[in-house]
């Protein structure tokens, strides 16, 4: 038989490291128990990708006629139109405000944290 | 500071006579407005952005014209951009005189196309060179170009659309180094470039063939267009 697995506390009495009032110390933290003034870099939940079905339809297309370009003046035009709208949607879109998943990115917030710091002495 | 006056620091550049690389105009500044016909347009003809416009150049300074921007007729912005890519080592005399060449050279092989022709063609045949030059890039330019974006440690094409000035970019680029490497040793740079610049109007040649190849690989990996996030 394995030797039996005992919990943690049974193995320590019975080795003696207790004894002698030798206790493991109560609370040591190694930084301060405070918020730090930024958060960690997580990586940003990407948005889609845009123009997909026009470009697919576009790409029918030219396996159709060879990839010439002559015949396929309108889907390339619908394309660039809708790769157009998209460019533009991007300028106009804000970062201040709340992103689609309703979170800031993670730059904005440490820039609003060190504005306002976590006051760790009092004077 | 010295950076902001637009100065090299001494220690960095002892004697320099030629102007820093880093001056910078302060971003009230206003481009320079070089067409004739928009300064000859009476006061009635304007709209009301271009009033405002007007009435805001009278209070903004202006940045100084750049010698390759010109008022005249004769002078087309994307040739002048086709030029300085083909510049070598800041040879502009050459560039432009190969250009001028290429040019001439269009309009003689199209003359003579013309005087050939049969009654019924002569209006088909095209014979501004400068035509010539914006359909032929036009043609070239591609419609999708691919990028590599790295997903799980291994990097994909993903298929990509391209900006404008991108697109104007990698015709000129493909244009120049196609007749740069593909020639006879003895044939000039303007015979081979009117060659490919026809070649090109008429949807044939190397540079179009470049294109539809870059499409094929393009359309071939299709399945990662969602790799992107624009």
């Amino acid at each position: 038989m394995a030797a039996p697995a005992y919990p943690a506390w049974v193995t320590r009495w019975v080795s003696g490291q207790w004894r002698n009032k030798k206790r493991p110390p109560t609370l040591r933290p190694p930084r301060t128990l405070a918020l730090a003034d930024k958060v960690a870099n997580r990586r940003e939940q990407s948005t889609e990708a845009t123009c997909i079905t026009e470009m697919s339809v576009m790409m029918a297309c030219w396996k159709q006629n060879d990839f010439n370009d002559a015949p396929c003046a309108e889907e390339i035009r619908t394309f660039y139109d809708c790769v157009a709208k998209a460019e533009k949607e991007r300028k106009n879109q804000n970062e201040d405000t709340l992103s689609s998943r309703g979170n800031l990115p993670s730059s904005k917030v440490n820039k609003l944290l060190k504005r306002f710091p976590q006051i760790t002495r009092y004077v | 500071t010295a950076r902001a006056l637009g100065y090299s620091p001494a220690s960095l550049a002892p004697c320099r006579i030629m102007p820093v690389r880093w001056t910078r105009y302060n971003p009230s500044y206003l481009e320079p407005e070089v067409k004739k016909e928009s300064h000859q347009k009476p006061l009635e003809e304007l709209t009301e952005e271009e009033r405002e416009q007007m009435e805001l150049k009278a209070v903004r300074p202006i940045k100084a014209a750049p010698p390759s921007l010109s008022s005249s007729v004769f002078s087309d912005p994307m040739i002048s951009k086709f030029t300085n890519m083909m510049m070598k080592s800041g040879n502009k005399v050459l560039a432009r005189s190969l250009m001028s060449q290429t040019l001439e050279a269009i309009k003689r092989k199209q003359l003579e196309k013309y005087h050939k022709a049969p009654e019924n063609e002569k209006e088909t045949i095209e014979c501004n060179p400068y035509v010539i030059f914006h359909q032929a890039l036009k043609n070239c330019q591609p419609i999708i170009g691919l990028s590599n974006i790295t997903r799980g440690g291994k990097t994909y094409q993903v298929p990509v659309p391209l900006t404008d000035n991108r697109k104007r970019f990698l015709a000129m680029k493909w244009l120049i180094t196609e007749c740069r490497e593909n020639k006879h040793r003895r044939t000039l740079m303007p015979e081979k470039l009117s060659q490919e610049l026809l070649l090109a109007f008429n949807n044939e040649g190397p540079v179009i063939k470049r294109k539809h190849v870059l499409h094929k690989m393009a359309e071939a990996n299709r399945a990662y267009a969602h790799f992107r996030w624009w």
